[in-house]
């Protein structure tokens, strides 16, 4: 259990590191770094307790807590050798990067962030390489993207940390994603995402029929995550994060944990064909480019980084080679390379610090002014290079062994490898001589920024800790990471672990020649380029065209702005009717598509004979609606007018097919609707004639328009024709027509439907007027009508009563009997045609009559009606009736039903339904009211204001 | 009585509160002490409901005591009742963020009213158990929306509103036709009823026309692919708190009421749909993520996003099996909570830098790094992120459409992941990381309320991240609850009404 609780900690307190040191003040930096400090000390701690009793054994630690069960995940924490290697680099040089830092950074910098964004991301390394889920390690492996992306763009004012971070990111998460879909395909090869039983499953893995998929995927995540070519142009472009950044994420952590993932699936996914081509041409280039790339580089981060991506591919050609002895080579050389690179960062980083410049041509002669500095920088670069008596000779070697032993196989790829080996180790050696040479000897003016001096002794020592650490590995190797490598190696290749000797002396053998021939080679390609670096050319020779930058650059560039644009051109739109010609055709394309399964059918039921009356009303109506189409564009009163007739037309339609309470309500709100719209179109602007240079082709797009349209209305027609001569299923209508008496308390079942059966959607569709008429009102509160419509038309030219005599007494004597048979049709509603919306609608009308009549002003000084109240109430009324029935314990909305005794009256049927319908009548009322009323005002208003000089015409975009 | 009736409140209490603020309409003051009584009311009802579905199970109320199909039902069960519960979080959150963000002008334009009005139209069409009922809820929501985007009577706002409402009215039409062709079909409206109905009709062409005009018409709403014009020109005109809450909730209605007919009155397996629906969805991720890449304004970036993040629940809908339902159910629930925060961000970032377009802002990180934090969290979360609800949104969605043989659709969703965060990291750079162009005189402070919504939204995404367990179990309960409906239809046929009183006997 103390593990689990370690485990959980390594992971846990990094992160709780984060949050605290975020929450700190800007300026306490000193307190920040101690704080970070000990968290990476803990952190080690923990893994050290961890290990030493039960990994250096050889055994596993593996702590198991529920995740998320459901989807077959939990969180398994597991530490082996493998692990355990990573963890204490992730750890041991996060603490140095951390005390390096502490001096490093300027205190201009928000220090809280930075360090708050290293610890978290220590905390996602250390899930990473603790992870025994498949899918956890791709959750922790995203956010080592995302806090290397938050580092590198560390310094945000900075355009190219900006755009290094973003690539960075683009990248890594993208490879993410691939090893999502790669690591999901692993599941569900296995059947599971544990670590442990997909490590056991490596047979079925490699036969399986996805395994190439999956293959693919994953190696895309570990490649673009370990920088390997093509996708290692991100790594150079993140130099520009803050050097202990660059030490950390570019020597132990986040570039190896491509290389981590590829040892860790080493043991199921290696030993393919499709693994060595994968990876060894990926690694083999990778480690060509990287090594040629860095002799040319000027900014020392630049030659470091180049030299990084070098020897990440030569880890990656070692573990493509499917070999045992090759992994134990890999496993080695990556801590090597984590100990010497991150010490070189290191000291760039404090010739950055201490000149101010990183640009090789720019320094010189350092050794003379910071001796200490240049020794340890000459000595992790001679390891390197791979100069015998330190680590980097002795892994290199093996490097060399093993693609000597490897070149025996027939392939072309196979045969190359040694001499790829021994060109990447001449490039090498010139590098780390150029590191050296051009930055501590020659003359000792050179124009720096700051005149260089030592750093301060503790900043230093990281490096010293590093450099001590290079060369006693690299004297007695055996004897010190002997160990450790052998744990680590075994928990990888368990049984077959074959027998490797860690000695710097191997006897004089081909290995030794080669890497003494690379290191005179090294010597005399550096003495040969000399005069061209010392002209100071920026870029690479023979490969100035080849940047992956500007290409991943064009891609993006393409995909997220010319193709976009492209596509936002060809099919988006602002423009409506082009919107809504869409919509109409997808839906007729949906309808003609369902056609495919089924054939057109006519129903059997006979059609009843045509009644030519009935006819002839149609066909007025159809003329109507047509014109109606025709004129909308042209001439909108018409259009109006014409509209009105098609609903004359339906509303003599229902009364021929008896239903009676349809047709009152269409006749009212036909009439009202056509009130109100032709109050409206008096703001309307005028229509633009636009000169008739399109004339052919806006009367082609008119052909089209009415093709679309009958084509929609055909469709319709014949979807309502074979619907309608099919037998009507019995359905829930029946029902209706028993029970609206019987159990509605009303003989009109069209309303005891929209009252009682199916009150809640009266009370819905209620609600819709109001806000409709709120948003009428709101909409038209101040509005102001155009200028050219401001003017006073004839007919109100002088006094309006006047010239309206006689239609406005009757109106005004009418208003009375109006009210009443809109009370009248309210009541008799439950069991004659009538009803509250009837009747509401009847007693607007009376009130537009007088409007009419009288105009606003004297209305409203006469009558104040106050339709906001008439609807709240009424709203509240049709809601209340049916909270009452809850009170009584009954659902929403349940109506009641009884006959009041009026004595001579007679018995009056009284449903809790009607109170539902005052409810309704009021607030149709008031609604119509409050449109008719915010439409009305628009006179008054427009009478009131000045006729105002037009505002300046805005073109529309 | 409260109890019973549970599935009521959450629509009954913001129509109430509509109304009573509307009877309000001259004195603000009480408007606004109402509407924050409304909210609360609202979200304790919500989460009331959701913990009485999670503790009982299927919840249905016959409306007027008439029993099922002849009446009108409300049923929730674990998806709606899920639904809603974030309905009331979004209208708390956006309530709050808008106590620093709605100007006197909108409260006088009966912004309440309106307001709660749509939350009662949204509540309403997550539970209605009757197809004609989520037609006259849908109505409710499409008029308060229009009520809403032109509030504040701009020139841009009446110009989105008319695309807005023309194209939503089309919408609705198609829908009306539907349902009239289904009842043709069927006789009946109620969904359980046509869910026991349908299979007995067998197919026929008007069944498949009802059921790709209710594809049609929801696909509008929801933003599908060739359908979605109307969003990307409507959404940025709206004042951030009502651009929030439509993001969040409107067109995850459309795909709500295509999750629920999809699967209880028509199946996407066997009808030809999948191919249709897989399509749409494909085409749906792509579409809206290369429609936000050319555009400058935050708005209208996070607008395009919606349509591309539908086109995720959409492939879950596509594949259909109960682990790609779980998924489309979980994706919809992260969603609205993210889409809803980064628009509120969009107008703490327009308050701090005084612009919505990217090119003229920069220095928040600088000036507001709470800001910035907080930004992150629905940002990654959308690109898919890690710890966030994003990461399991896509692993459920995508391990899904692997597992049902939809490879090519898992491609195509991880590609739109990628231009996702590459989308948002834009937003990142441009008005967080970078210098702006013209530095602000004055810094000015996001205020408050705002800060405590966005963060509040952020705390969510975060919870949902770290502990999915939950989150995880519940939609695929409410998966498998999509996939046999037998609850659902035995709540809503069997329910029965309270005795006495005028009652129905159930259909021989």
């Amino acid at each position: 259990m103390p593990d689990a609780l370690y485990l959980s900690t390594a992971i846990g307190l990094p992160y709780l590191g984060a949050l605290v040191t975020a929450l700190l003040p800007a300026n306490a930096r000193r307190l920040e770094s101690w704080l970070a400090g000990a968290v990476a000390l803990l952190t080690l701690t923990m893994v050290w307790l961890c290990y030493y009793p039960t990994i250096a054994e050889g055994g596993v630690v593996r702590a198991e807590i529920a995740w998320v069960p459901q989807l077959g995940l939990n969180l398994v924490l597991r530490l082996d050798g493998l692990a355990s290697v990573f963890a204490v680099m992730v750890a041991g040089i996060g603490l140095l990067v951390v005390l390096y830092a502490r001096y490093y950074m300027s205190s201009d910098d928000p220090i809280p962030r930075f360090f708050a964004f290293l610890l978290a991301f220590m905390g996602s390394m250390m899930g990473l390489v603790l992870s025994g889920n498949l899918i956890q390690l791709v959750f922790f492996w995203e956010l080592t993207s995302l806090f290397s992306f938050l580092l590198i763009g560390y310094w945000q004012h900075s355009a190219q940390a900006r755009d290094g971070a973003r690539m960075a990111l683009t990248v890594t998460a993208s490879g993410g994603l691939a090893l999502l879909a790669g690591v999901l395909l692993l599941g569900h090869i296995v059947g599971s995402y544990d670590l442990d039983r997909v490590l056991a499953s490596g047979d079925v893995i490699r036969a399986h029929p996805l395994y190439l998929p999956a293959l693919v995927l994953v190696l895309l995540g570990a490649l673009t995550k370990s920088a390997q070519f093509p996708f290692h142009f991100w790594l150079p472009h993140a130099m520009a994060a803050p050097t202990p950044v660059s030490a950390y994420l570019h020597s132990a952590t986040l570039v190896k944990a491509g290389i981590f993932l590829m040892a860790r699936l080493w043991p199921v996914m290696a030993g393919t064909d499709a693994w060595f081509w994968i990876l060894g041409s990926a690694g083999m280039i990778t480690l060509l480019l990287g090594a040629y790339v860095a002799i040319f580089q000027h900014d020392m981060k630049g030659l470091l980084a180049y030299s990084t991506i070098s020897h990440l591919g030569l880890i990656t050609v070692l573990l493509s080679l499917n070999s045992p002895l090759a992994m134990v080579a890999a496993i080695f050389h990556t801590m090597n390379h984590a100990t010497f690179k991150a010490s070189l960062f290191m000291a760039a980083g404090i010739i950055d610090h201490e000149t101010g410049t990183r640009d090789i041509r720019r320094l010189s002669g350092l050794n003379a002014t910071m001796p200490f500095t240049a020794r340890l920088a000459m000595v992790a670069a001679a390891a390197m290079a791979g100069v015998p008596l330190l680590n980097g000779f002795i892994s290199k070697e093996m490097f060399i062994t093993e693609t000597l032993s490897a070149s025996t196989a027939p392939t072309l790829l196979h045969s190359l490898l040694p001499l790829g080996a021994a060109l990447a180790s001449i490039f090498a050696v010139a590098y780390s001589l150029r590191f050296i040479h051009g930055a501590f000897f020659g003359p000792t003016t050179g124009d720096m920024p700051h005149t260089p001096h030592e750093p301060p002794q503790w900043m230093r020592l990281p490096v010293e800790v590093l450099v001590f650490g290079c060369m006693v590995v690299g004297i007695l190797p055996a004897a010190t990471i002997g160990p450790f490598l052998d744990v680590a190696v075994r928990s990888v290749l368990g049984e077959a672990t074959p027998y490797y000797s860690l000695a710097v002396w191997h006897g004089f053998n081909l290995p030794l020649v080669m890497s003494l021939i690379a290191l005179a080679g090294g010597a005399l390609l550096y003495r040969l380029l000399q005069r061209h670096l010392n002209a100071g050319i920026d870029g690479t020779p023979l490969l100035r065209r080849l940047d992956g930058r500007r290409l991943f650059d064009r891609v993006m560039v393409f995909l997220s702005w010319r193709f976009a644009r492209t596509l936002e051109r060809l099919l988006g739109t602002s423009r409506l009717q082009t919107q809504l010609r869409l919509m109409v055709c997808v839906t007729i394309l949906a309808a003609v598509l369902a056609l495919a399964p089924h054939d057109f059918g006519l129903g059997v039921l006979q059609l009843s004979p045509a009644d030519p009356v009935i006819g002839l009303v149609w066909l007025a109506g159809s003329l109507c609606a047509l014109a109606a189409a025709y004129q909308a564009k042209y001439h909108r009163l018409a259009a109006l007018v014409l509209l009105g007739g098609a609903g004359l037309a339906v509303c003599i339609t229902f009364v021929w097919f008896s239903a009676p309470d349809l047709a009152v309500t269409q006749l009212l709100v036909e009439v009202v609707t056509t009130v109100l719209l032709l109050l409206g179109l008096r703001w309307m602007p005028k229509r633009l004639e636009l000169a008739g240079s399109g004339r052919l082709l806006s009367r082609l797009r008119r052909y089209r328009d009415f093709a679309i349209a009958l084509g929609a209305g055909l469709g319709l027609t014949a979807i309502s024709y074979a619907t309608m001569t099919r037998v009507s299923p019995e359905g829930i209508s029946r029902f209706f027509l028993e029970r609206a008496y019987t159990e509605g308390g009303g003989t009109n079942v069209v309303n005891v439907i929209l009252v009682d059966f199916r009150g809640f959607d009266t009370f819905g569709e209620i609600t819709v007027l109001c806000i409709v008429a709120l948003t009428v009102f709101a909409l038209l509160r101040r509005f102001r009508p155009a200028p050219e419509s401001i003017g006073v038309p004839d007919q109100q030219q002088g006094d309006v009563r006047n010239w309206m005599m006689v239609p406005a007494v009757t109106m005004k004597l009418l208003f009375p009997l109006i009210g009443v048979v809109a009370v009248y049709l309210l009541l008799r509603g439950h069991d004659l045609p009538g009803g509250g919306f009837a009747g509401g609608l009847m007693l607007a009308i009376a009130i537009l009559l007088q409007y009419m009549a009288g105009g606003t002003r004297w209305v409203e000084d006469h009558l104040r009606v106050h339709p906001l109240r008439w609807m709240s109430a009424g709203l509240l009324l049709a809601g209340g009736t049916g909270l009452a029935a809850m009170a009584f314990g009954q659902p929403f909305l349940t109506s009641y039903f009884a006959y009041a005794d009026l004595g001579w009256l007679g018995k009056l049927p009284v449903a809790s339904a009607l109170i539902f319908d005052i409810g309704v009548f009021a607030l149709v009322f008031g609604a119509t009211v409050l449109m008719l009323i915010a439409i009305a005002h628009q006179s008054v208003r427009s009478q009131r204001a000045a006729p105002t000089p037009p505002p300046a015409p805005q073109e529309e975009r | 009585m409260l109890l019973a009736q549970a599935v009521l409140w959450p629509v009954a209490i913001p129509l109430a509160t509509a109304a009573l603020a509307a009877c309000c309409w001259q004195r603000l003051a009480a408007q606004r002490a109402i509407s924050a009584a409304g909210v609360l009311l609202m979200f304790a009802a919500t989460l009331l409901l959701l913990w009485q579905v999670r503790a009982e199970g299927v919840q249905a109320v016959q409306f007027g005591g008439w029993a099922a199909p002849f009446g009108v039902s409300f049923v929730a069960d674990r998806f709606s009742a899920a639904m809603a519960a974030i309905t009331g979080l979004m209208a708390f959150a956006t309530w709050l963020f808008g106590q620093a963000d709605i100007r006197r002008r909108e409260e006088r334009a009966g912004f309440h009213p309106l307001f709660h009005g749509m939350l009662a139209g949204v509540n309403g069409a997550f539970l209605t158990g009757d197809i004609f009922n989520l037609y006259v809820w849908f109505e409710v929501m499409l008029i308060t929306a229009m009520g809403l985007l032109v509030i504040g009577r701009t020139r841009a706002q009446l110009d989105g509103v008319l695309k807005y409402a023309v194209l939503n009215l089309f919408s609705t039409l198609i829908f009306l036709m539907a349902v009239a062709l289904l009842y043709g079909v069927a006789g009946t409206l109620n969904m359980a009823d046509l869910a026991v109905v349908l299979p007995q009709a067998g197919p026929s062409l008007t069944l498949t026309i009802s059921a790709l005009l209710l594809l049609c018409g929801f696909g509008i709403k929801a933003g599908y692919f060739p359908l979605f014009f109307w969003l990307p020109a409507s959404y940025h005109t709206a004042s951030i708190t009502v651009a929030a809450i439509f993001a969040g909730l409107l067109t995850k209605v459309g795909v709500y009421a295509c999750f629920r007919v999809f699967t209880l009155i028509f199946t996407v397996e066997g009808s030809g749909l999948r191919e249709i629906l897989a399509v749409m969805a494909a085409c749906t991720m792509l579409f809206g993520v290369f429609g936000a890449a050319v555009q400058w304004d935050v708005r209208r970036i996070l607008s395009f996003h919606i349509v591309s993040q539908i086109g995720y629940m959409l492939l879950g809908l596509a594949v259909a099996t109960p682990a790609a339902l779980a998924g489309g159910i979980f994706y919809i629930i992260h969603h609205i909570v993210v889409k809803a925060n980064l628009f509120l961000l969009a107008g703490a970032i327009h308050r701090a830098s005084g612009t919505f377009d990217l090119r003229q802002s920069g220095g928040l990180m600088r000036r507001s790094p709470l800001l910035a934090a907080l930004f992150l969290v629905p940002a990654l979360s959308l690109g898919g992120i890690p710890p966030l609800s994003g990461f399991w949104a896509k692993f459920m969605v995508i391990d899904a459409s692997f597992r049902g043989g939809q490879g090519w659709l898992a491609a195509v969703a991880l590609v739109t992941g990628i231009l996702t965060l590459y989308s948002m990291t834009k937003i990142w750079m441009e008005a967080f990381w970078k210098d702006p162009l013209m530095p602000r005189p004055t810094a000015r402070a996001v205020p408050a309320p705002m800060l405590a919504a966005i963060a509040l939204l952020a705390a969510v995404t975060v919870a949902i991240g770290l502990q999915a367990e939950p989150f995880v179990a519940y939609a695929q309960s409410a998966a498998q609850a999509l996939v046999d409906p037998s609850d659902y239809i035995a709540a809503v046929l069997g329910a029965v009404p309270a005795e006495g009183g005028a009652m129905a006997e159930p259909r021989p």
